[in-house]
C-alpha cells in the first residue's frame, strides 16, 4: 500500500520567550529552535510500520520555504521511501489555502496514494483542519484522531478513534482515504544524526507552490497577533531554591495534604 | 436573514456541557440561534435557541463527519447559509467542521477562545497559548468554527420562549465510514480522580530514567502520580494517569504540576482543583496564568530539594 505522510517543520516554541512585532503583524521566531511536527511522527511512524509489515512505500511530503527539506531527511531515515517538498516562503496560515494547494498538487502530478496521513495538529496553529478539509475536497472518507489501526484490508480499514475521556470508538473506513494520525499511536523510532545524514542522500524533489494556488485562497486572515489575555495568574514565590520549597511545603501543609 | 447555526456534540446520550460553548458563542453573534442535534432521550434546555432541528438518526450517525454534509445541506434548503457555522472543539465536532468547511468551500477558524463584537475578530490561539491570533473570515461568510469548551459558556442567554421544533427525516447515510463499537478504556487499580493530593508531571522531566524519582518523591509527600499526554503517549505512566480532556477530569485539594505547559486540553482536566501549584523554567508558561501559586525553576532541583527538606 502507498502512503503519503504530510509533515510540517513547525517552531518550538514551549521554552522560548515569544515576541510580537510591527504592532502586532509578526510574531519573532528568528532566535526560536524548529523541529519536525509531534504528530506528524507519529504519523510517519504508523505509515512505515504497515509498510514494512505489508509492502508498499511511504511518501513524506511538506509544504514550507527551503528549510522543511529537514523533516522530510528526518522521515527517509525513519523509513519513508521519498520526499517532496512544495516550496514557499510564505507562512500559508489558512488551513483550506494549504489543503487546496494539496489537492492541486496530488491531481497535478498524479501523485498516487491508497491512503493519506495526516496528524492530528499542527504544534504552531493547533488547526487540527488541514487532514479533514483535504478529504472533503478529495471526495474521500475521513476519520481524525486515530489512536489504532486495528486491520488493513483490501478496500477498507478498521481504525479506532479517540473520542474524549478515554472512550474510544472502532470504525470501518473505506479506501482510499484520509487519516489524522494522534500522538501515542506508537513509540517513534529513534533516529540519530547518522541516520538523517544517510537520508541525505536520497534526492529529495522539489515543486514551486505558485504552480498549486490556483482555486487555493486564503479564505481567512490574521488581523493581529496578541499576547494570551491575562488570567488571575498565580502568586509567584520568590527567593533561593531553599524558600521556594520551604514555602511550597509550607502551603501543603496549610492545604491538609501534608504533614 | 442570516442565522447562527450550531451543530451539536451528543454522545453516549448525552447533550455535553460544552454545547453551551457554542450556545454561549451563538449569543455574542447577536443572530437567531439554530440548534442541530440528533433525537434522542437526552435532556437539554430547550429555551437556549430560536429553532431545534431533530434529526431522525443514530447519534453515531450524526457525529459521522461524512453524514453532516446532507444534514446540513437539508437545513440550507429550508433556510439558506448560515452567517456562522458552530462546533465544539472536540473530537468529532473539530472533525465534523473541518470536513464541512472543505465540503462546501467555507472558512474555517478552530479552538476559538474570544470574540470581539465590535472588531468581528475571532481569538485563536497559537504556538501552545503563548501568542493569539486575531482571525477573520474574508466575505460575509458562512464561516466555520470551532469553540474552545469553557470559553463561552457565561454568555449563554436563556430565551422567554420554548424553541420551534423542526425535524429532518431521512439521513442520507454515507457508505465510507461506519460506526462499529464504543470502545471503553481498560480498568485499573489507581483511580486519580480520586486523590486528594496529584504530583503531577509533564514533558519538561524530560526522560523515563527521571520518572522513578518523582514517584519517590509522589511516596514522600503522600501525593498520587499523574501526568499530562506527552508523558503518557510515550508510555512513561500508564493511560489511567493522565490529565486532561482526552484523560481524566481531576479535582483535588492540591494539584501540583511540574514541567506541564498549560495547554487548553490540559487544563481542562485540571482548573477546578482546590489549589493548582505550577512548577516551570519558563516563566511565561501558560499554567502559571491558571495557577494559584507558581515556583519559576528547574524542576529537578526543586524535586531534590523538596526530598532533602522532606526528610530532615
Ligand atoms: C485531541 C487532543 C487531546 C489532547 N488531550 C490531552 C490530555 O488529555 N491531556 C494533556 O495533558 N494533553 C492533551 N493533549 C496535548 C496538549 O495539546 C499538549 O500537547 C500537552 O498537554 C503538552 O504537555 P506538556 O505540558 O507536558 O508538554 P509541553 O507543552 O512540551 O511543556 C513542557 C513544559 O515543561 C517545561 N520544562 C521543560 N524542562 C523543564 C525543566 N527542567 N524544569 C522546569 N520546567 C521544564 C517547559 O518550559 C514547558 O513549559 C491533547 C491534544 C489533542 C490535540
Ligand atoms: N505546511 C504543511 N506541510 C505539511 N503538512 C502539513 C502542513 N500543514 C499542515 N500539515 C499536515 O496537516 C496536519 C494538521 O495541520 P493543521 O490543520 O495545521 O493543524 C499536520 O499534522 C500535518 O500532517
Amino acid at each position: 500500500m502507498n502512503i503519503l505522510v504530510f509533515t510540517k517543520r513547525v517552531a518550538a516554541t514551549q521554552e522560548e520567550e515569544l515576541r510580537i512585532l510591527d504592532e502586532g503583524k509578526t510574531v519573532d521566531l528568528s532566535k526560536v529552535p524548529f523541529k519536525v511536527n509531534d504528530w506528524d511522527n507519529y504519523a510517519i511512524e504508523e505509515a512505515v510500520r504497515i509498510v514494512e509489515k505489508s509492502g508498499g512505500a511511504v511518501t513524506a511530503v511538506s509544504i514550507g520555504d527551503a528549510e522543511s527539506d529537514e523533516v522530510l531527511r528526518r522521515a527517509i531515515a525513519m523509513g519513508a521511501k521519498d520526499g517532496l517538498l512544495i516550496e514557499t516562503g510564505d507562512a500559508l496560515h489558512d488551513p483550506a489555502a494549504r489543503s487546496g494547494m494539496i489537492r492541486n498538487f496530488i491531481q497535478k502530478e498524479n501523485v498516487p496514494f491508497d491512503v493519506i496521513f495526516t496528524g492530528v495538529q499542527s504544534e504552531d496553529d493547533q488547526f487540527g483542519c488541514v487532514g479533514g478539509i483535504l478529504a472533503a475536497i478529495l471526495k474521500l472518507p475521513y476519520s481524525s484522531m486515530v489512536v489504532g489501526i486495528d486491520s488493513v484490508e483490501a478496500g477498507h480499514m478498521v481504525v479506532r478513534r479517540e473520542l474524549e475521556g478515554g472512550l474510544q470508538e472502532r470504525v470501518k473506513i473505506s479506501t482510499p482515504c484520509v487519516l489524522s494520525i494522534q500522538s501515542g499511536i506508537n513509540e517513534p523510532r529513534y533516529v540519530s544524526i547518522m541516520g538523517i545524514r544517510k537520508a541525505s542522500k536520497v534526492e529529495r524533489k522539489v515543486f514551486k507552490a505558485g504552480g498549486y494556488s490556483e482555486g487555493a485562497d486564503a479564505k481567512i486572515e490574521v488581523v493581529k497577533w496578541t499576547y494570551p489575555p491575562k488570567k488571575g495568574g498565580a502568586m509567584m514565590l520568590s527567593g533561593e531554591l531553599d524558600d521556594m520549597c520551604g514555602q511550597l511545603l509550607g502551603i501543603l501543609k496549610e492545604k491538609g495534604v501534608y504533614q | 436573514m442570516s442565522y447562527t447555526l450550531i451543530v451539536a456534540d451528543v454522545r453516549q446520550g448525552v447533550f455535553g456541557e460544552a454545547n453551551l460553548d457554542s450556545l454561549g458563542i451563538a449569543s455574542l453573534l447577536g443572530k437567531e440561534v439554530y440548534l442541530v442535534v440528533p433525537e434522542g432521550a437526552y435532556e437539554m434546555n430547550e429555551k437556549m435557541a430560536d429553532a431545534v432541528v431533530k434529526v431522525k438518526a443514530a447519534e453515531e450517525v450524526f457525529l459521522n463527519p461524512l453524514n453532516m454534509g446532507n444534514i446540513l445541506e437539508q437545513v440550507f434548503g429550508a433556510h439558506g447559509k448560515p452567517g456562522h457555522l458552530v462546533f465544539c472543539h472536540s473530537s468529532s465536532g473539530a472533525e465534523s467542521a473541518a470536513y464541512a468547511a472543505g465540503l462546501f468551500g467555507f472558512p474555517v477558524i478552530t479552538d476559538v477562545s474570544g470574540y470581539d463584537r465590535e472588531r468581528g475578530v475571532f481569538l485563536k490561539s497559537y504556538y501552545s497559548d503563548k501568542i493569539f491570533g486575531e482571525f477573520k473570515a474574508a466575505g460575509d461568510g458562512p464561516c466555520v468554527i470551532t469553540v474552545r469548551s469553557g470559553s463561552f459558556r457565561e454568555s449563554v442567554l436563556e430565551k422567554s420562549f420554548t424553541a420551534r421544533v423542526e425535524a429532518i427525516e431521512n439521513v442520507e447515510i454515507a457508505a465510507g465510514r461506519t460506526f462499529i463499537e464504543y470502545v471503553e478504556e481498560e480498568k485499573s487499580d489507581i483511580d486519580i480522580t480520586k486523590a486528594e493530593f496529584l504530583l503531577s508531571v509533564g514533558r519538561g522531566v524530560g526522560n523515563q530514567d527521571e520518572i522513578p524519582s518523582y514517584e519517590e518523591l509522589a511516596g514522600t509527600l503522600k501525593a498520587v502520580l499523574s501526568g499530562s499526554r506527552p508523558v503518557i503517549d510515550k508510555l512513561w505512566l500508564p493511560k489511567a494517569r493522565q490529565v486532561g480532556t482526552s484523560g481524566k477530569t481531576v479535582k483535588p485539594k492540591v494539584y501540583l504540576a511540574m514541567g506541564i505547559s498549560g495547554a487548553f486540553q490540559h487544563i481542562a482536566g485540571m482548573k477546578d482543583s482546590d489549589c493548582i501549584i505550577a512548577v516551570n523554567k519558563d516563566a511565561e508558561a501558560p499554567i502559571f496564568q491558571y495557577a494559584h501559586y507558581g515556583i519559576v525553576a528547574d524542576i529537578h532541583k526543586v524535586r531534590d530539594k523538596l526530598k532533602e527538606i522532606a526528610k530532615a
